[in-house]
């Protein structure tokens, strides 16, 4: 899916007020390819934002440089996306106006942009009278009807009900296939990120933490608060107390309580070892992964689709997803006493710094 | 006895120097206004207060100065232009400039930056980006060219004292209604009000027609 750099991001850097309340953004270098979605995730605050109104040559003060490999534009899609005064054609019309582009082009370029986001019906509508997710699909056409190579999108699906989220979502994913280009989408909701995004860069405190392969992202995140940001509820620190065979480590996370992970960490080492929820499993004697233990059911939380139970296990708590209203997840409560398993190629160590 | 042909002449006179005050005050204003809206500069804060400050400029204050600037020993005294029909103008155009800043300044801050920052990002730069932002503050705006027109319009006292109220020359509808009152000539008055009323009601109807158009 991915082809070449289209957009190539060097020795980023933004200083706004001085430490501590002053902000920083420092990054080394992003590239984005042709035709991959990159998911930017970080806590508020983390300049995830400011990353992509640097990309997209809108943050004066920023210093680095950013290259596009062709001629094609960088449309930047905001989290409150302004409309011009006047009808959603108009809206659509104008990036090409401002390009400069000739009138019967920009009427045919607008007319398949209108009707990619199915907009048709809106086309001469007010801009003013739409709703947040109608605004947003607006923003979009305006973005797509520029033909760009890089599509930046901050929060595209901020205070959209489920249905709008799903059909946007789709209608993004088919523009983003057709025309090939290269996306950077910031999104609070991890969730929503991945159901676009192939690969995944953590920012923190202005910072690239990390950047890979989305796999690869949310099996084995840098750091701890990377791991949290990236779903991998179950953060256990504790220390490799031996090794196992070739190529596995041991670590003590409370008195007796041990687990096996794919490691090279050395015996000794404080590591914090995390696990994502949907790996933890519980045992109903059908014996596939090895037993870790038995633990006890703290909490059950339901949104009616998923439980989250939280078991505490020998002093530490491990969190868990079961499908709500059948088997375990009808049938567990809290005070139950439940085996656990976990593959040691799930439990990923991070090295305490 | 004023004629009708008078009334004509003092009311095309009006709207001659009138007009043409307006459109300096706006030539001179609105790139003004752009200017203070978009940059920011050291001293700006203080530009903008004089502009807020002379929004509320006492046309005799100006009157005095311009007649000063124009007298026969003033520093342009030689260019003779004392008791004309541009030293009315000149006087007017101090008078509506601020508040033809003001106004159109407080409509074009009112879009925040992050409107800019959007334009930018659409891809739109440069003159086009400022012929949208004029369309996208145009009632603002409009406002503004309203609020001018008012001041000049109304403007009694400065045009008094530059433009001497000479018959056939530099007397406007309001020095020409001041001038029969004082005589007691109040029928003249009234007429001269009349049209200068009839004159203000459909001008500002146009441009509030201007102004509150649909946007499409």
């Amino acid at each position: 899916m991915s082809g070449a750099c289209v957009l190539s991001a060097r020795e980023l850097r933004i200083v706004r007020g001085a430490p501590p309340t002053g902000f920083m953004l420092a990054v080394a270098a992003l590239d984005l390819m042709a035709g991959e979605v990159l998911a930017v995730v970080g806590p508020n605050g983390a300049g995830k934002t400011t990353l992509l109104r640097a990309l997209a040559g809108l943050e004066p003060e920023c210093e680095g440089r950013v290259r596009r490999a062709n001629e094609r534009p960088v449309a930047m899609i905001f989290q409150r996306p302004v409309m011009l005064s006047g009808s959603v054609a108009f809206n659509v019309r104008a990036p090409l106006w401002g390009a400069g582009v000739p009138r019967t082009q920009a009427a045919r370029r607008a007319a398949a942009a209108l009707a990619r986001f199915r907009l048709e019906a809106f086309a001469g509508r007010s801009a003013a009278t739409l709703s947040g997710g109608e605004m947003r699909r607006v923003a979009l056409a305006q973005a797509f009807v520029r033909e760009p190579g890089v599509l930046l999108l901050d929060e595209p699906f901020d205070d959209l009900d489920v249905a709008a989220r799903e059909s946007l979502t789709l209608d993004l994913r088919s523009a983003i296939r057709d025309t090939g280009a290269a996306v950077a989408l910031v999104s609070h909701d991890l969730g929503q990120a991945l159901l676009l995004a192939e690969r995944i860069a953590v920012l923190i405190d202005g910072q690239l933490v990390q950047l890979g392969p989305r796999e690869q992202v949310l099996r084995q995140p840098a750091t701890p608060e990377a791991a949290r940001l990236l779903g991998m509820a179950n953060l256990l620190p504790g220390r490799v107390v031996a090794r196992e065979g070739e190529d596995r480590a041991v670590v003590e996370v409370g008195p007796g309580v041990r687990l096996s992970s794919v490691s090279d960490a050395a015996i000794g080492e404080h590591v914090v070892a995390g696990i994502r929820p949907e790996d933890v499993k519980i045992d109903v004697g059908r014996g596939a992964t090895p037993i870790v233990g038995k633990g006890r059911v703290l909490h059950t939380l339901s949104d009616g689709a998923l439980v989250t139970l939280q078991i505490d296990w020998g002093g530490a708590v491990l969190r868990t997803f079961l499908i709500a209203g059948r088997g375990l997840g009808h049938a567990l409560r809290p005070g139950d006493l439940v085996s656990l398993a976990i593959r040691p190629e799930d439990v990923h160590l991070m090295r305490m710094a | 006895m004023t004629s009708d042909a008078d009334v004509f002449a003092i009311a095309l006179r009006t709207l001659a120097v009138s007009g043409a005050a307006l459109t300096c005050a706006l030539l001179l204003g609105l790139p003004t206004a752009l200017w203070l809206a978009r940059r920011r500069f050291s001293g700006r804060r203080v530009i903008v207060s004089l502009v807020n400050a002379g929004m509320g400029l006492p046309p005799v204050v100006v009157g005095l100065v311009v007649a000063l600037t124009l007298w026969r020993s003033g520093p342009l005294g030689s260019l003779g232009l004392m008791y004309t029909t541009t030293a009315m103008a000149v006087a007017q155009v101090l008078i509506a400039l601020p508040l033809v800043v003001g106004i159109s300044l407080a409509a074009l801050m009112a879009l925040g930056d992050e409107w800019h920052v959007q334009v930018r990002g659409l891809g739109v730069r440069g003159w086009r980006a400022t012929w949208l932002l004029v369309r996208e503050t145009r009632a603002g705006l409009l406002a503004a060219v309203i609020a001018g027109l008012g001041g000049i319009l109304s403007e009694v006292g400065a045009v008094m004292m530059v433009g001497g109220n000479l018959e056939g020359e530099t007397r406007v509808l309001t020095t020409g209604i001041l001038m029969y009152t004082q005589m007691g000539r109040f029928s003249e008055a009234l007429s001269l009000s009349a049209v200068l009323l009839g004159l203000t009601f459909v001008l500002a109807a146009v441009l509030t027609a201007l102004q509150q158009a649909e946007r499409a």
